[in-house]
């Protein structure tokens, strides 16, 4: 009884479990302008899923995988493969196979061996796969939610799903095991040194690690990230890099816990205006504004509260933040979704500023205001 | 310019110890004379001999050409000579305008008309101190100026600032230049009493330099350079060991983030502010006087509480944390080292043993349980004598004997007695003289080598661009922009502090 009278008035006041709160940006997630100064390697709609098959550099945009030689200096893409849906993670390796999942649900093998193979069909869950990884003789799969597409992940954040699951297929058999279940929107995985899995629980904004066999969760291996974390992919100096695709705002943080709200938006407002999260923002005048004072004699200032950021975060091998790449409100390249290094100099895909840029980290960095 | 205040051979004991030896001083009419030494030079010991606070054991004195005695400061004052002590004499539960006119009251006076006048004086000295507010709700800042204010009201024709600068922002210390400025010429004689040399020679006529309570050398302040001036003061230069300007590769890379303030809040004085500090790093808190750094710490520490609705987070070791108590936080390994020493910092009665003991027993820590255990006490006070050079006569010095650098060394070593993973420094070195800093700060940049989360609040900008790892600039009440020590310049910093 006194608990309930408790939670009641912690809600009130907005103290304990019911503080809006928000990680800061600072430390080595200190706000630059470096992704917004980055080299332009390919203007493209929506850009995502960067990977390296030994050869070429794949991403997906749309529903088509697509390809680059990284040594030209000029990147022409060329289509890998087309599909009947978006494509919403891949991952490929030297051996030449290359896994794609669809936002229908589908994981198949779009080259290589296993080519046209379904592992959705095989008794893993076919609703939302968000990552995949292939580590050695097995396919890892994050599926972001049981109820939404990964196209809707506005919705399964806005209703606040934790519905999510991590499975590892062995390929040879084809057997798939679950390794957790009921994480909130799993959105990017890599392998730690020790082959333990490390997992990017978006809705819940931190890294988690997973054993390989799927036993006890382990604590948070980094907690209370500024945005909401997505792909995680290694680092060539070690470490990690780890993209952040959208920023966190204590207005969208208060929104969530108004679950009436929410419904009311649901039902009456497109997705694309909702006060949520988003890859990109200020291109329409339908979207909500966030507080004010984030336009001074017509420039927006760069530290505005804002619904769309672009960050890309420089792990050490202990997952702890050693730097951190930005393009801040008053920026383009936003909705950072996956990176990819190429021995030091990093790929980022800005899924909302629609382009692939390239980051040299040793030419980094220079402060901004907060 | 004529001898206004001539002492002649004072010398002064305590118990046969000499502070003061056989010391001439000439102070001028309306000149600015600057009084520098290390702390137990005999600096405040000579001035307070000229402010009647304290009897010279031999010597005489000569004000105006007259032989002059002051056996109380109540008689100086009626010749002249006010005194602006370090520590503040003003009464703490009356308000800042009776304090102006404390002892000056009229039989029938109205508050109205006295609150009235002493908002008009302090804006005449460009002190933004509300003289409605009562004195004990002010900051350390707040209640210099009003002492200096005072002195300045008694239209004293010698006054004595000791330390004035010590507790001020870099933009009140403007002020306060411009107001000595104001009274030189208006034929005031000054004796300056500070630790910072930049400032007696910015804006003094002649330095007089005292070491172990002798007299070593007084010329006009042209004579005299910063390097001069240290090596006048200690027998050696320290001036590139104190305050040179680290490069980027010289910066500690961060550890486990150990604390995390998110939208912490408290009145006017913290709003909304947000800022991490990590393991094995120094983070640099700088900002004007009631930008709220003390108070983010004093809350963080559990000393004062944040606001009680939406009042914000403070996350420590990545759980959140409200502290009722130092206690609670001090258990959990968090130590403020407070700004005010003398009200805060130690017992001044009890000896080094005691007061180190006192940090010992706050976090039980000690072997004896509810029994105090004296062998453990002064194999305490032995070892961090030792550890951090505290220089005391004897072994049972009391704290109230050490000087201010042996103070603060003193408290230092308590709290670190507590076994603290995050240290907060406020303002370390306030007050302590130039050999004292150099060693505190080997002490802060050893407990960030060793790991420790270090916070370090200094007003003084060469301390903060020496010391940081980080540097967090603070502006009503958050903060508002963070330099690492490669992109940091005093400019800068103030810039970003002011703007």
């Amino acid at each position: 009884m006194m608990g309930v009278l408790r939670r009641t008035f912690d809600r009130f006041r907005g103290a304990e479990e019911d503080v809006i709160t928000l990680p800061p940006m600072d430390g080595a997630i200190r706000p630059n302008q470096a992704i917004e100064a980055a080299a332009l390697v390919l203007e493209i709609e929506r850009p995502d899923n960067l990977a390296f098959d030994g050869r070429r550099v794949l991403f997906s945009s749309g529903a088509e995988v697509l390809a680059f030689d990284p040594s030209q200096e000029t990147a022409k893409p060329a289509t890998v493969a087309s599909f009947g849906s978006e494509v919403t993670c891949l991952a490929a390796d030297g051996a030449g196979n290359l896994a794609v999942g669809l936002n229908d649900g589908a994981i198949l093998f779009a080259a290589g061996p296993r080519k046209g193979r379904d592992i959705a069909d095989r008794g893993v869950e076919r609703s939302c796969p968000t990552a995949l990884l292939l580590a050695g003789e097995a396919l890892v799969v994050c599926h972001g939610s049981r109820r939404n597409a990964p196209d809707a992940w506005k919705r399964d954040l806005m209703e606040r799903n934790a519905s999510g699951s991590v499975w590892r297929i062995d390929l040879a058999t084809g057997k798939p095991a679950c390794l957790s279940d009921g994480l909130a929107f799993p959105y990017g995985a890599a392998l730690d040194r020790s082959n333990n899995l490390v997992v990017a629980e978006s809705w819940r904004h931190r890294l988690i690690g997973l054993p390989p066999d799927g036993a006890a969760r382990q604590p948070a291996l980094l907690d209370q990230l500024p945005g909401y974390p997505a792909r995680l992919a290694p680092a060539a100096r070690g470490g990690y890099w780890l993209c952040v695709f959208a920023p966190r705002s204590r207005l969208v943080e208060f929104v969530l816990r108004e679950r009436d709200f929410c419904e009311d938006m649901f039902l009456e407002v497109e997705p694309d205006y909702w006060i949520a999260p988003a890859l990109n923002s200020g291109r329409s005048f339908l979207e909500p504004l966030q507080g004010g004072a984030i336009k001074q004699l017509g420039i927006l200032k760069p530290w505005a509260p804002t619904r769309s950021y672009g960050l890309l975060i420089e792990l050490d091998e202990n997952l702890q933040p050693i730097a951190s790449f930005h393009s801040r409100a008053d920026g383009k390249r936003h909705g950072v979704t996956s990176c990819l290094d190429l021995d030091g100099r990093v790929l980022v895909s800005c899924k909302g500023g629609d382009a692939i840029v390239l980051l040299d980290p040793r030419s980094k960095r220079g402060g901004a205001n907060r | 310019m004529s001898a206004l205040f001539e002492m002649q051979g004072i010398t002064k004991e305590y118990r046969g110890v000499p502070v003061v030896k056989n010391v001439d001083f000439t102070l001028l009419e309306g000149e600015v004379h600057a009084l520098l030494g290390e702390n137990g030079a005999g600096k405040s010991t000579l001035s307070k001999i000229m402010g009647g606070v304290v009897q010279p054991t031999a010597g005489a004195m000569l004000f105006d050409g007259r032989p002059a005695s002051f056996p109380t400061p109540a008689i100086a004052r009626r010749n002249g000579v006010a005194m602006v002590f370090q520590e503040t004499t003003l009464v703490p539960s009356m308000t800042v305008a009776q304090n102006l006119y404390l002892g000056d009251e009229r039989l029938l006076s109205r508050l109205r008309g006295v609150y009235i006048s002493a908002q008009q004086f302090l804006q005449s000295l460009n002190f933004h101190v509300d003289p409605t507010a009562t004195v004990a709700s002010l900051g350390a800042a707040k209640k210099q100026m009003v002492e200096i204010a005072r002195a300045v009201r008694q239209k004293a024709k010698i006054i004595i600032f000791d330390e004035p600068t010590a507790a001020l922002t870099p933009e009140e210390k403007h002020h306060f230049f411009a107001l000595v400025e104001r009274l030189k010429s208006r034929g005031v004689s000054i004796v300056f009493i500070s630790h910072a040399i930049e400032e007696a020679l910015a804006i003094a006529d002649r330095i007089t330099i005292l070491r172990d309570g002798e007299h070593i050398a007084t010329d006009a302040a042209g004579a005299f350079d910063r390097d001069k001036i240290i090596r006048a003061m200690v027998g050696r230069s320290l001036s590139g060991e104190l305050y040179t300007h680290r490069g980027q590769e010289q910066v500690r890379s961060p550890g486990r983030r150990l604390l995390s303030v998110q939208d912490l809040t408290m009145g006017n004085a913290v709003r909304n502010n947000s800022f991490s500090v990590y393991e094995g790093q120094i983070t640099g808190l700088f900002g004007l006087v009631g930008s709220g750094r003390s108070e983010t710490a004093r809350i963080v520490a559990g000393i004062i509480k944040r606001d009680f609705f939406h009042g914000g987070e403070v996350r420590f070791e990545e759980r959140s944390v409200r502290y009722g108590t130092p206690a609670s936080a001090v258990s959990d390994g968090i130590v403020y080292v407070t700004e005010d020493r003398k009200q805060e910092g130690f017992f001044e009665t009890m000896s080094i043993g005691d007061n180190l003991y006192a940090g010992l027993l706050a976090k039980n820590l000690n072997s004896g349980g509810a029994l105090v255990n004296m062998a453990e006490m002064r194999a305490l006070a032995d070892s961090w004598t030792r550890t951090l050079n505290i220089r005391a006569t004897h072994k049972n010095a009391r704290a109230v004997e050490l000087s201010g650098g042996n103070q603060q060394k003193l408290v230092i070593g308590k709290a670190l007695l507590q076994k603290p993973k995050l240290v907060i420094f406020d303002e370390p070195t306030r007050g302590v003289d130039v050999g004292a800093i150099g060693e505190i700060h080997n002490f802060i940049n050893r407990l960030a080598d060793d790991g420790l989360a270090v916070i370090m609040i200094s007003s003084y900008l060469p301390e903060i661009v020496n010391l940081s790892d980080r540097i967090l600039v603070f502006r009503q009440g958050r903060v508002v922009e963070e330099f690492t020590p490669g992109d940091a310049t005093e400019e800068r910093i103030m810039y970003a502090a002011v703007h």
